[in-house]
Order: structure tokens, then sequence, then C-alpha cells
């Protein structure tokens, strides 16, 4: 995989969560504001990477219409896709992180690790040794 | 998981004096790391790789030994998943071959848990410069999540009572 590669497929979480965080919030009331919060941080994730392609003269991964999540039909659902989502990114970040030369992309990386990994304890999930690596459960 | 006692029981830790690691040995440490973690080995390390492994395996066995003395002192605290990490965390650097000197923990459970706290952050902050600063992509892609976890007990200790 090359940097390049690993950034897309970051990107390609971000416009997930940026689309799953506000339906999730419309749909579970009692889950709005975290999903708000969420929502929010992957907006600004989202932008940073587009402007990020964008200086390397990539053309960045488009978004979908809708992404295709499962059930989301109880907030305990809801928390669970949340989480994955999160640890998804994680593994993302790490992914990026590791392949990239550039020490400043490689900070915000690890940064957007950090952030991802506390999102994960926001969403019901419980501290790991190595999140973001394989085979941790 | 096994307990770092357990391990040194077993012979099997290697010891964080071999800070010296040479070559080889650092070799064999982070294809070691890299495979416990789940990525593909990287075969060429980087002399920087050696100092900076030793010390963050020191930092971590004194995060271990805290850990394991709070929850000597404090039963009551479930703080098992805690020890897990740590040791898992400390076994992916290198065990230290003695129990590293720490203060004893506060009397008070809840100021114990706070120093652990505090104890994390400060592990996590400094182990997230770390993996900006490791050469060996393997080595970068651990410390950045070790840090990432350091983060997690952070937070999430501060609700165990």
């Amino acid at each position: 995989m090359t940097a390049t590669q690993a950034l897309q497929g970051w990107l390609e979480l971000e416009h997930e969560s940026v689309w799953l965080f506000p339906v999730i919030g419309a749909q579970f009331e009692q889950l709005a504001e975290r999903a708000r919060r969420s929502h929010d941080a992957h907006l600004r994730t989202r932008d940073h990477l587009l402007s990020r392609l964008q200086v390397l003269d990539i053309e960045p991964v488009p978004a979908k219409l809708s992404y295709a999540v499962g059930s989301l039909r109880t907030p305990e659902q809801a928390i669970r896709l949340a989480r994955r989502l999160e640890q998804a990114v994680a593994a993302a970040c790490l992914t990026f992180a590791g392949e990239t030369s550039d020490q400043d992309d490689q900070k915000y990386a690890v940064k957007l690790l950090r952030r991802a990994a506390e999102a994960e304890l926001t969403w019901g999930g419980r501290p790991r040794a190595f999140p973001g690596l394989p085979s941790q459960p | 998981m096994i307990s770092r006692r357990a391990l040194l029981g077993t012979g099997a830790a290697t010891t964080v004096a071999a800070a010296a690691l040479g070559g080889a040995a650092l070799t064999h440490r982070l294809d070691d790391i890299a495979r416990s973690v789940g990525i593909k080995p990287h075969p060429e390390p980087d002399p920087s790789d050696s100092r900076l492994l030793a010390r963050v395996a020191a930092d971590q066995n004194s995060l271990l030994a805290m850990v394991e003395a709070t929850a000597g002192a404090h039963p009551a605290l479930s703080l098992d998943r805690y020890v897990s990490i740590s040791t898992s965390h400390a076994t992916a650097v290198g065990v230290a071959g003695s129990v590293p000197d720490v203060a004893s923990p506060s009397t008070d459970p809840t100021t114990a848990v706070s120093a652990l706290s505090s104890a994390y952050a400060k592990a996590a902050r400094t182990r997230a410069g770390d993996a900006v600063e490791a050469v060996s992509p393997a080595l970068v892609r651990v410390l950045a999540s070790m840090s990432a976890g350091l983060f997690q007990c952070a937070d999430a200790i501060k609700g165990v009572r």
C-alpha cells in the first residue's frame, strides 16, 4: 500500500462518518448530541484530508450518496456501528502514519488516531492495548 | 494474558538492560514487535530506533510497575484490565528483568487512580512523540497505537471506583 492509497482509504471512512453520524443523531434523540460532536470532528478531518490531497494534486475519492451500514433500528445498533466506524478510522490513521514519509502528515495521523481511540470510548468501547492494529480484542 | 511476574518466572523475559541492543538483537526485537501486533516485519533497523526502543521499554516497565503496585495496594479497584494492557505494552517492547522502583501508591483510592490517569496521559503524550521520531514503519505504528491505547487508559481509568 502506498501513502496515497492509505490517505484515500482514510478519506473514504471520513466520508462515511460525515454521512453516518447525522443519520444516528436524527434517528435517536438520546444520541443526538454525541453524534453531533462526532460529526463535527469528522467534518474537520474530511476537509483537512481533501485539502491535503488537493495540495498533492491528487483526485480525492468521492463520497457516496449513502452507505450500506446494516440495520440501524435501535440505539444499541447505532452505538455499535459508531464504535466500529471509529475503530476503522483508527486503523486507517495508523496505516497512513506508517506509510507516509511526511512528518507533518505523520503527526496529524497520530493526533487523529488519538481522537478516534477516545471516540471509541465515548461510543461504548473499552480501552485496548493497541487501538488500530490488527488482531486486537 | 501472562503477567510480568509470571514471565520473569519462566525466564522468558528480556531485560531492559539490553538498552544496548545490538543490530541483530534489535532486528529480532522489531520483528517480534511487528509480529506480535500483526504487522509484517520490516528487516532494516535504524540505530536510533535501538535507543528509542530502550527508552520506551524503560518507561513502559515503570508504568507497569506503578499499575501493578496500585492494583496490589487497592484490590477492590478493578484494575485487571489496566494491568493486562500495560503488560501487553511492556511485553511488546521488552519486559524488564527486574521490577523497577516506583513510589508507593497513595492509600486513598481516588488519589491513586488519579495518579495512574496522569501517568497514563504523560506516557501517551510521550509515545505519540516517539512514534513520529521512530524510523521503522512497524515501530511508528506500534508506538502510535500504544499512545492511543494509553490515552484510552488515561480517560477510562477515571471511571474506576
